[in-house]
């Protein structure tokens, strides 16, 4: 086998029989079960239902479901190694025909890769590391009518929460603005704004 | 917040004894800065500029305290109103004296009662920047900007004395998040001016 696109190690053995098992699925069971693999990869965490379509698919088509996870997840090292290495659809193509996929069949995959790699892409950048994400702002805004040393105020406070995460925790931070604060803060988050749009 | 008590006034005329009205003056802002704790501290400092006892010196102490407090407190901005506090008999250039130092310096300590109020923890400073994440173990090559939040953060100001606790935080920022979070600041800003144009 040459070189792969989608990894730079050599792939386990078993993959080149199971590349063989899928040519023999006819053109349609094949794009069934394409649909199921996308659904999946595009919805990660729906494992529970991924699992329940496989069966389906297995029970339908007379395959046992023992060798058909097998089969699925020599599939799935391809557009995992895709999505890392920002592969086109020409080089998922081409790794599905070194693998021993039929022609038919890897275009056809190729063809679905394409489709759904904006959506994959965006999963995966979202998965990548944040510091201290914030999660979620909430905020209230009053008058203070008086203190233990004022017995008429009549000032604006803002109030924020933000819910900031960190690690797998989530944690609330309080602050309080006064009014020039806040449209100082409003100001450069404009700017902030800005910014990234301009290397969008 | 202390009420005024009658004994304040006995103590107050010590002030008869000061060498000058600036001593006055100078007596009276540190009365009213000082928390109720440091009083005592502050009455020995005070004392041999006085010529009075350590006790007699506690006293006014407290007692300027507690009238420029009230001041404060009540708001009052007419001489008349801090006129009539005093009883009868009070000595009456002392009087005008005290009346003339509170007006002066009353907005002054109406903003240094407002400053130092109990309060979440307020923010004193913020800085950020723009990221480009170029590279990461899920996805070898992308361009994703990102922002990074400071946040400088400083403890109830009453909880610290002198010495304020400034923490610093940092978050951070996808493009979406900043987007929800100013069409909130937004909805801030919106409801404020209709509030002012009320």
């Amino acid at each position: 086998m040459g070189l792969l696109n989608f990894t730079g190690e050599p792939v386990p053995e078993a993959v080149s029989g199971d590349m063989h098992n899928l040519n023999q699925l006819s053109a349609q069971q094949f794009s069934a079960l394409t649909e199921v693999l996308f659904r999946f990869l595009t919805e990660p965490k729906e494992v529970e239902r991924f699992l329940t379509q496989l069966s389906d698919f297995a029970t339908m088509n007379k395959i046992s479901l023992g060798p058909l996870k097998n089969i699925v997840k020599s599939i799935l090292l391809v557009p995992n190694g895709a999505l890392k290495r920002n592969l086109s659809s020409e080089q998922v193509r081409a790794d599905f025909i070194a693998l021993g996929l039929s022609e038919e069949k890897a275009s056809y995959f190729a063809e679905q890769w394409k489709m759904n790699s904006p959506t994959l892409t965006r999963l995966a950048v979202g998965q990548t590391l944040m510091i201290n994400q914030l999660i979620d702002m909430e905020w209230k805004f009053g008058v203070t009518a008086g203190s233990s040393e004022l017995e008429k105020v009549g000032s604006i406070f803002l109030q924020l929460k933000l819910v900031i995460k960190k690690g797998s925790q989530l944690e609330n931070v309080y602050v309080e603005l006064t009014l020039p604060q806040f449209y100082s803060f409003l100001h450069e988050m404009e700017r902030v704004k800005t910014s990234l749009e301009s290397f969008s | 917040m202390a009420a005024l008590r009658a004994g304040d006034f006995a103590a107050l005329q010590l002030l008869l004894k000061a060498p000058s009205k600036d001593a006055v003056r100078q007596l009276c802002q540190e009365c009213f800065s000082s928390p109720p704790a440091a009083l005592g501290a502050l009455a020995q400092r005070a004392c041999p500029g006085l010529a009075v006892s350590a006790q007699e010196a506690e006293q006014l102490v407290c007692a300027l305290h507690n009238l420029t407090r009230h001041v404060v407190y009540r708001g009052f901005t007419a001489p008349e109103d801090i006129l009539c506090l005093f009883p009868e008999n009070f000595h009456q250039n002392l009087k005008n004296l005290l009346t003339k130092i509170t007006l002066e310096n009353i907005s002054a300590w109406r903003n240094e009662a407002q400053a130092s109020q109990i309060s979440l923890p307020r923010l004193v400073d913020m800085d950020w920047r723009v990221d480009i994440k170029t590279s990461s173990d899920s996805i070898a090559r992308m361009a994703v900007p990102t922002c990074l939040l400071q946040l400088k953060l400083q403890e109830d100001a009453a909880l610290c004395g002198n010495n304020p606790v400034v923490s610093a935080l940092t978050v951070e920022l996808s493009k979406e998040t900043l987007d929800t979070m100013l069409e909130g600041l937004g909805r801030i800003r919106d409801q404020l001016s209709a509030v002012a144009n009320k």
